[in-house]
């Protein structure tokens, strides 16, 4: 049977799980911990309940920089209108991710060191530029978020080690996000493909670009070759496309009841070009169907 | 471990194992068996229950870690005299057959109209999206939301 050790501070957490190195897990929301448990893929003897480590849940808008603690809800972001404005990519990613109870218990942390390869948050921290904050019994340090995922189920943190928050920029102006995915179901349902897109702009030209996936790699890529493809245009379709086809070829899909490689391959071309012009809509204040866009990467319109 | 915690309206402490769920807690410590024991895995939404009024699967919730907070189940719902705008129009609708799902649809209900009044057609199905029903086909139960919400609107508004 497994017991729960409640913390009152981040240096008794990060001890105690290096104590219990192997031995003991960190819950938040409890939605991926306990179905991993019942289910015998994890067996820790201690769950660390870091609900009353203190700090860990907020949100902080800091200029351009925007902070989210490690164990924000993702009803909490999905529900905030100034992310919806700034960081729409984060919030529409947010959206999706389950159903209104998941997302009330589920923690922007927990989605992230789960590190499933299909999971909703990261694409959406990635093109915003986030960096993971991790605590561990040794000290403190700071690593891009790419560096967090080392492969399907597996993060590069220590045993010891404990996500506490990330720091993504999130411009007030003259920028926009995007987040779509494909799905056979539009709610419950993991994506087949995820796809999340920021862009730049001065006055229509794009000056910086982010693209990232995910359900298509053992772990979420940023693709640079795909952002620099649209850098310096004012995003012409061929540029947009040329962008889809560089994330194609980067990706590394395998086939399964969601999809097979190929069709997702596919998918990627078509969903890289349209986050893209919806972002870059967005960025030079062009969109005008309001915030959140159409969550169903399938479901918007073609002729974006 | 000890728990204190306030379930419709009521206090109880209790002492439990680690491990145990806010749904084990209810059904089988206290004996509220309206909150249905369905997937254990947070897909199926019958487990659904509010905690401090916003809606939680308690198979997934442990209830240690519902320390000093408030949970409201299906059986906090209504008076000894009568139905909730909910329940009553899910009864006057049709929108429950065999009644697996309904007490957690009703409990995301609440939830729904806690929060937004007089929701859209949409919103009520993005709201029911985490509970599953193998009977009605939905379309019944979105009806019924809607009435729900007027009804409660108009009591109000009388009130
Ligand atoms: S029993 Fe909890 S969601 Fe199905
Ligand atoms: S009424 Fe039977 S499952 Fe919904």
């Amino acid at each position: 049977m497994v017991d729960v050790y409640v913390p009152e501070t981040l240096e008794e957490a990060v001890s105690f799980l290096g104590l219990h190195a192997g031995a003991a897990i960190p819950i938040a929301g409890g939605t991926d911990a306990l179905i991993d448990i019942r289910t015998g893929r994890s067996m820790p003897e201690w769950l660390v309940d870091l609900s009353s480590v203190p700090r860990l849940g907020d949100v902080e808008l800091d200029g351009e920089v925007l902070r989210l603690g490690a164990l924000v809800r993702i009803r909490a972001v999905e529900l905030d209108p100034e992310l919806g404005r700034r960081a729409t990519a984060i919030v529409e990613a947010a959206r999706v991710l389950g159903s209104v109870q998941v997302r009330t218990m589920a923690t922007v942390g927990g989605n992230l060191c789960h590190a499933t390869p299909s999971a909703e948050m990261p694409p959406s921290l990635l093109v915003h530029d986030a960096v993971a904050e991790i605590a561990g019994v040794g000290g403190r340090r700071s690593i891009p978020l790419a560096e967090l995922f080392a492969g399907p189920g597996r993060t590069t943190l220590g045993p010891d080690e404990l996500l506490t928050s990330l720091l993504a920029r999130a411009p007030a102006s003259s920028a926009g996000s995007c987040y779509l995915r494909q799905t056979v179901r539009w709610s419950m349902d993991l994506a087949g493909v995820g796809v999340s897109a920021s862009v730049e702009v001065d006055g229509t030209v794009v000056t910086d670009a982010r693209v990232a996936l995910a359900a298509v790699a053992p772990v979420p890529l940023l693709v640079e070759a795909a952002s620099e493809a649209i850098v310096g245009t004012n995003l012409p379709p061929e540029a947009a496309r040329e962008a889809g086809r560089r994330a194609a070829a980067a990706c590394s899909p395998i086939s399964d009841a969601r999809g097979t490689a190929g069709y997702r391959r596919e998918v990627v071309s078509v969903l890289v070009p349209r986050a893209l012009r919806i972002a870059w809509l967005r960025a030079t204040g062009a969109w005008t169907q309001g915030v959140p866009a159409p969550v169903n990467g399938m479901s918007t319109g073609e002729d974006l | 471990m000890r728990i204190e915690l306030r379930v419709n309206g009521d206090m109880y402490r209790r002492e439990v194992e680690p491990d145990l769920t806010l749904l084990s807690f209810l059904r089988d410590v206290l004996g509220l068996t309206g909150t249905k024991w369905g997937c254990l895995t947070g897909d199926c939404g019958a487990c659904t229950v509010l905690l401090d009024g916003e809606p939680v699967v308690a198979c997934l919730q442990l209830a240690c870690q519902v320390q000093d907070r408030e949970v409201t189940t299906i059986e906090g719902l209504g008076t000894e005299e009568g139905l909730d705008e909910v329940q009553a129009a899910f009864v006057s609708n049709g929108a429950a057959q065999c009644g697996f799902c309904t007490p957690g649809m009703i409990m995301s209900v609440e939830a729904l109209l806690g929060s937004n009044p007089s929701p859209s057609e949409a919103q009520v199905r993005e709201s029911l999206s985490g509970n599953l029903c193998r009977c009605t086909g939905y379309n019944k139960i979105v009806d019924a939301v809607l009435q729900a919400a007027q009804d409660r609107q108009m009591a109000n508004d009388g009130s």
